[in-house]
């Protein structure tokens, strides 16, 4: 199976449903299905990479989800509450004002994936029995600290006024968010592929990924690596909850644990230890449910499932998964 | 003793609930190849998984260089000046040859200063520096398994089973690649092939069941018939 | 071949040694203690009429069989799912379902729905079971957590069926009362959990353990392991799902969260690991220490109430016990990592 051939199936997939909707329809499934499926890839490069390398399933990646959609929650609140910015029409305004937002999700979700791997997940290393429960616990802790911290209930998210609304190309209404969110989409997966072809750290952790044991007899050591990792892996997942606190306008503890599942499955279809396997198995994921939940609502949740097995019944490893 | 660079003495080693290595012992003089040889399951593999620190030492004494090395993690271990040549040439089938070569290196600038020297060695890898090691066939992976230990200032060089299914007339040529290292590294080379062994290796230890059985100059051990076939079968 | 019994002389050794056990079985305390504990469980009503510890009892009757299975598939033949809870919810729902749905709430109707559910989750079972055979353990695991987290969805989607969120409040056949129920619901868990005990002692128990340290071996032996793995995975789904419809019997409701939801699926992982994996007899220690703790900790928010009044950090510390049995959970991963009953029967070396 060439290496092109899951993109031209994804394209097909993609394009299929333009026989059953009209083309506005299906330019705002699409453009929505490619946000949600950019924003669960955020969640799944960081998974994938760390299984990859590690061998580790980070069942606790949700939360870290939740607490990276938090904490951008509180930051967003206080600078509203400084500055009123969420009123502002100036785009560059609010642009650099989101990336500061991102940038605390971001450095609370590092933070926390350090203390993650150290305290949680490097005990148990190579028993993955274990490491599912460990992370499991974790993340009932993290959730529980969550509620603590902000309180159960769903809360509001402030969305800037000129991230709101929808621009118009010809012809078609395009929403404005779902694009900056395909944007910073391509934008991190366009840096990891330079991180990982272009710096050495990054062909380290190439290395590794396939071989962590020749990698370490290379004289490197993989310990600290695992550690960056981790803690970029869940960087990404605290910007994937940011994110997607603001797409859907709200916050509440759980929805790291509702995100994970799609991860998982993102993981499984793109193959463990491959970012553009993510990236594809995200996007296929993101369209499939957009599409199927406006054709036939009750089935999309049972689309990604149906995906998932048949992606597995023709390659077991996924469609990009190496020889591991 | 003054010019050995590697010492073991009394090694245990276990593997999950097996207790593999039972008492290795052995000296590696410098600037010569010592050879361990032994049966398929003897231990040799092992022996060479736990100098370079896979494998915790569960008892015993290793000494590089005088200083004991025992316990310690592997990247520390290597980093002393060891390279490790593995069974299976441990390439990274997705990277690059250049890039496989270059992520071997302890301190990039000096490992591409090396670099000719080694490439130099080894003209066809020269020629593959953009190629998949994937793609690279079992003597040319050989070659570049030798080429990543040479890439570092390492003194001492730990090759396992590296004729294992190559075909003989690649085998010659990785002998004469050895032998031209000869002179300025240190070799503890495990190998079956005993006809490679005898024309690269100057001592030889036997070991079986986990153990160091015999020991003594190459030379002697080639005449030595009954020997060799008691734990060789050859 | 030598016949099964007869003169020592003619029997193999391995047919010796099934003699000796056979014969050494009364002498053991794990059969004794298992008697201990249903007598235990079966005077409960009589000591202690409290409907609190009534229910607390038969919970750990009904997840201590319910763990057991899992040990099974889990401990005894080395197939790490998730899907467990899922069988549970299977035959909670169709028990449900046959009682409320074909007419009037009936025994016969009861059998019905219980004989469905437990051919559904077989083949269920073995439908997810091909899928072991082309991927990797993690892979599966992962495929079930996804069946899992799927059919609570379609629970809560196929409201019109199953009565969504809310799920069924079935009228169940009468003529028990709560206490003929209690020790029906008890007798089912203890035959069912018999039943376990016999299986993991069998040459097919033992089979499959030998499956489950060493696949290349037993498949070398001329062990069709597929076919094995397969067996098991099956008698541990139905036995879920044949408990899972003991669950309604006592609880009178059925709904996606209580029975199909992810927390039942931890509950149950955490108490094997309590108990100890691999063990059997754990899966009822198990469950007893975390459905009492489960019981008694919410009462953690009125000694909070009590000792710190007006404090509202002590107020929101002491609501989420779910943190504190995070943290439990955790512990017992790093520091009891074999179970109370693993380590009484292997001390861990010095």
């Amino acid at each position: 199976m060439s290496r092109l051939a899951p993109w031209a199936v994804a394209a097909a997939l993609a394009l299929a449903p333009l026989a059953l909707m009209d083309l506005h329809t299906w330019v705002t499934l699409t453009v929505a299905g490619l946000a949600m499926g950019m924003l669960i890839f955020l969640v799944a490069a960081g998974l994938t990479l760390i299984f990859g390398l590690m061998d580790v399933l980070n069942f606790a990646h949700g939360a870290l989800f939740s607490w990276g959609a938090y904490a951008g929650f509180t930051a967003l609140v206080l600078l509203n509450r400084a500055w009123a910015w969420a009123e502002t029409p100036s785009l560059a305004v609010t642009v650099a004002l989101l990336a500061l937002a991102a940038a605390v999700a971001m450095a609370v979700g590092a933070a926390l994936g350090v203390v993650v791997e150290r305290v949680i997940v490097r005990p148990v290393y190579g028993q993955h029995l274990f490491q599912i429960l460990i992370t499991l616990g974790a993340t009932i802790v993290l959730e529980e600290l969550l509620r603590i911290v902000w309180g159960p209930n769903d809360q509001v998210m402030p969305v800037p006024l000129a991230l709101q609304g929808s621009w118009e190309i010809l012809d078609v209404i395009v929403l404005r968010f779902p694009v900056i969110a395909i944007g910073v989409g391509l934008l991190v997966y366009g840096a990891m592929q330079l991180l990982l072809a272009r710096t050495r750290v990054g062909l380290i952790v190439r290395a590794g990924v396939e071989n962590g044991e020749m990698v370490q007899v290379l004289g490197h050591d993989v310990l600290r690596y695992f550690t960056g990792v981790f803690a970029a892996g869940s960087a990404l997942a605290a910007l994937g909850g940011v994110m997607w606190g603001m797409f859907s306008q709200s916050v509440r503890p759980t929805m790291g644990a509702e995100q994970l599942i799609f991860a998982f499955i993102v993981v499984i279809i793109g193959g463990l230890g491959s970012v553009t396997g993510s990236l594809l198995g995200a996007l296929v994921v993101g369209l499939s449910y957009n599409h199927v939940a406006f054709l036939l609502p009750k089935a999309a949740i049972g689309v990604n499932m149906a995906l998932m097995v048949v992606i597995l019944l023709i390659r077991p490893t996924g469609l990009f998964g190496g020889a591991r | 003793m003054p010019d050995a660079l590697l010492e073991l003495e009394d090694v245990h080693a276990d593997i999950g609930r097996h207790h593999v290595l039972q008492g290795v012992s052995l000296v590696v003089r410098r600037d010569r190849v010592t050879v361990l040889l032994g049966r398929n399951g003897a231990g040799k593999t092992t022996t060479m998984r736990t100098i370079v620190g896979l494998v915790p030492p569960a008892g015993g004494v290793i000494r590089y260089d005088g200083q004991p090395i025992g316990g310690r993690r592997p990247h520390e271990i290597v980093r002393r000046g060891i390279g490790y040549v593995p069974e299976g040439q441990g390439i990274f089938a997705t990277l690059t040859v250049d890039e496989n070569l270059r992520v071997a290196m302890h301190d990039p600038a000096a490992g591409a200063a090396r670099l000719p020297a080694v490439l130099d060695l080894f003209p066809d890898l020269a020629r593959l520096r953009a190629a998949r090691a994937g793609a690279l066939s079992g003597g040319q992976k050989q070659m570049l398994a030798i080429a990543r230990a040479l890439v570092n200032d390492n003194r001492l060089l730990l090759v396992d089973e590296p004729s294992k299914g190559l075909a003989p007339i690649v085998v010659d040529h990785l002998v004469a690649a050895l032998a031209a290292m000869k002179a300025r590294v240190t070799v503890l080379l495990v190998e079956q092939n005993f006809a490679m062994a005898q024309a690269l290796g100057d001592d030889f230890y036997l070991i079986d069941d986990g153990r160091t059985v015999a020991r003594g100059a190459m030379s002697d051990l080639a005449r030595d018939e009954a020997l060799k076939r008691r734990y060789l079968g050859v | 071949m030598a016949p099964a019994s007869g003169t020592g002389e003619d029997l193999t050794p391995v047919q010796r040694a099934r003699e000796e056990a056979r014969r050494r079985r009364w002498r053991q305390p794990a059969p004794w203690a298992r008697l201990a504990v249903l007598l235990a469980l079966a005077l409960v009503p009589h000591v202690v009429p409290s409907f609190q510890v009534m229910d607390l009892a038969l919970k750990i009757a009904l997840f201590g069989a319910l763990v057991a299975s899992y040990d099974v598939l889990i401990g005894y033949t080395g197939i790490v799912s998730f899907g467990h809870a899922m069988f549970f919810g299977l035959g909670a729902y169709a028990a449900a379902l046959s009682v409320s749905r074909l007419g009037a709430p009936t025994w016969g109707h009861l059998g019905l729905g219980v004989a469905v559910a437990v051919v559904g989750t077989a083949a269920l079972a073995f439908l997810i079971g091909t899928f072991s055979l082309r991927v990797k353990a993690i892979y599966f695991a992962m495929i079930t957590l996804a069946f899992a987290e799927f059919a609570l969805i379609l629970a809560v989607q196929l409201s019109g069926l199953t009565g969504g969120e809310d799920g069924i409040t079935p009228r169940l056949p009468g003529g028990l009362g709560r206490l003929g129920t209690y020790y029906a619901v008890l007798a089912v868990c203890a035959t069912l959990f018999g039943l376990l005990a016999r299986f993991v002692a069998s040459p097919l128990g033992r089979t499959l353990q030998a499956i489950r340290d060493n696949p290349l071996r037993a498949e070398a032996l001329g062990y069709r392991t597929f076919v094995y793995q397969s067996i098991a995975t099956a008698v541990a789904s139905m036995v879920a799902a044949v408990l899972g419809a003991a669950w309604v019997l006592w609880v009178r409701y059925v709904n996606p969260d209580s029975t199909l939801g992810i927390h039942i699926m931890l509950d149950i992982l955490l108490m094997v690991i309590i108990g100890g994996i691999g063990t059997l007899d754990g899966a009822v220690i198990g469950a007893a220490v975390l459905l009492t703790a489960q019981a008694v900790l919410p009462q953690l928010r009125a000694v909070g109430a009590a000792l710190f009044p007006g404090s509202d950090l002590a107020q929101r510390l002491t609501d989420r016990w779910l943190l504190y049995f995070g943290v439990l959970f955790i512990l017992v991963v790093f520091f009891f990592p074999r179970g109370v009953m693993g380590t009484l029967r292997r001390p861990p070396r010095p």
